[in-house]
């Protein structure tokens, strides 16, 4: 029986798509996460490091979309990259976004009385 | 059980004063939002019986009527029922959508625009399919009319919801919220009228495709 050799890449990106189901999983236990988000999120990385581990199974979208290099590959990995970073991006401004509109609940339900200024979270 | 109506409104001052006295005939209070508006909304409302919360700055319909659920729980209320500001809801639906919480188990009912003979134009029932699909995506729930904005959260589910999503996305959020919490849901047939002012209000499907992009790149960011 022969043992495959994998390449650095073959071997980091499966651990990275565990780790990554790992977090998901762990944010599901916390509650942060529904049980469907977290199947979302293992079937995606698990797709990704099934892509990794058997490059060849890309081969008929690679005839699809005219991906054969592997610079191309590299490319369209960096634009992946690019999109995930911007999209992240994106969420940090939603998350300041969520800060100012609490500073305003908070200041509406003051000032109607519903909430005492003693009783609000500093 | 105390029941009050919650309503978000952004410049709703010709419609509002309607909707609330409509709501009063069922509920032991109407809290309005009054989302950043720039005429007479609050006024109006005040004029009309309703507490009035205001928000100095336009957050969106998620943040205001997630205002009104956190007054409704501090003031003390079992049931919120959530209902828009531009009248195409027919208040008149308030006591079986209570019913459905009160006798039927649910923790949360969510009107169905779809269950009756409702005249709705052919680019709405598109959008609300497409936004049916997207809370499906996302939830792994499946509804027929997840995006209406009539809703009623029984204890339960206004003691635990807690909507983070300020614009018009909320109403998939609150599906999520169900869905993470294990609310038992309920889904009631409703009457809704349609006029030019109200599709004039309600959003534009390039908004529909812009809030469900944010949906799925939330939840898959989360």
């Amino acid at each position: 029986m022969t043992i495959p050799e994998f390449t650095p890449y073959q071997i980091v990106v499966p651990l990275f798509s565990l780790l990554m189901v790992a977090y998901a999983w762990n944010l599901v236990l916390r509650q942060k996460k529904t049980i469907w988000e977290g199947g979302l999120w293992t079937l995606f990385w698990s797709v990704v490091a099934y892509i990794s581990i058997v490059p060849s199974s890309l081969q008929y979208l690679s005839g699809v979309t005219g991906i054969k290099k592997n610079e191309n590959a590299a490319t369209i990995t960096a634009i992946g990259v690019i999109f995930f970073v911007l999209f992240y991006i994106i969420m940090r401004l939603e998350e300041l976004e969520q800060r100012l509109t609490k500073l305003v609940r908070d200041k509406a339900l003051r000032e109607n009385g519903v909430v005492e200024p003693e009783t609000r979270k500093m | 059980m105390r029941v009050c109506a919650v309503i978000p409104a952004f410049n709703e001052a010709t419609r509002i004063g309607a909707v609330i006295r409509g709501a009063r005939q069922y509920v032991d209070e109407v809290i309005v939002v009054a989302d950043g508006s720039l005429d007479a909304t609050a006024q109006v409302a005040r004029e009309a019986g309703a507490r009035v919360i205001i928000h100095t700055e336009n957050c969106g319909a998620g943040a205001a009527t997630m205002t009104g659920l956190e007054a409704a729980r501090r003031l003390g209320f079992d049931v919120a029922v959530t209902v828009d500001a531009d009248g195409q809801h027919a208040t008149a639906d308030i006591p079986r959508l209570v019913e459905a919480l009160r006798n039927g188990g649910a923790d949360l009912v969510v009107a169905n625009r779809f269950g009756r003979k409702n005249i709705i134009p052919p680019i709405r029932r598109f959008a609300n399919a497409l936004g049916n699909i997207v809370t499906f995506l996302v939830t792994g729930i499946y509804l027929p009319d997840t995006q209406c904005g009539f809703k009623a959260f029984g204890p339960r589910a206004l003691l635990e919801v807690q909507l983070r999503m300020s614009g018009f996305e909320f109403c998939t959020e609150v599906i999520r919220e169900a869905s993470r919490h294990r609310w038992k849901i309920a889904s009631i047939p409703t009457k809704v009228v349609y006029s030019e002012y109200t599709l004039a209000k309600g959003q534009s499907f390039a908004n529909g495709l812009k809030t469900a992009a944010k949906i799925l790149l939330r939840t898959f960011l989360r």
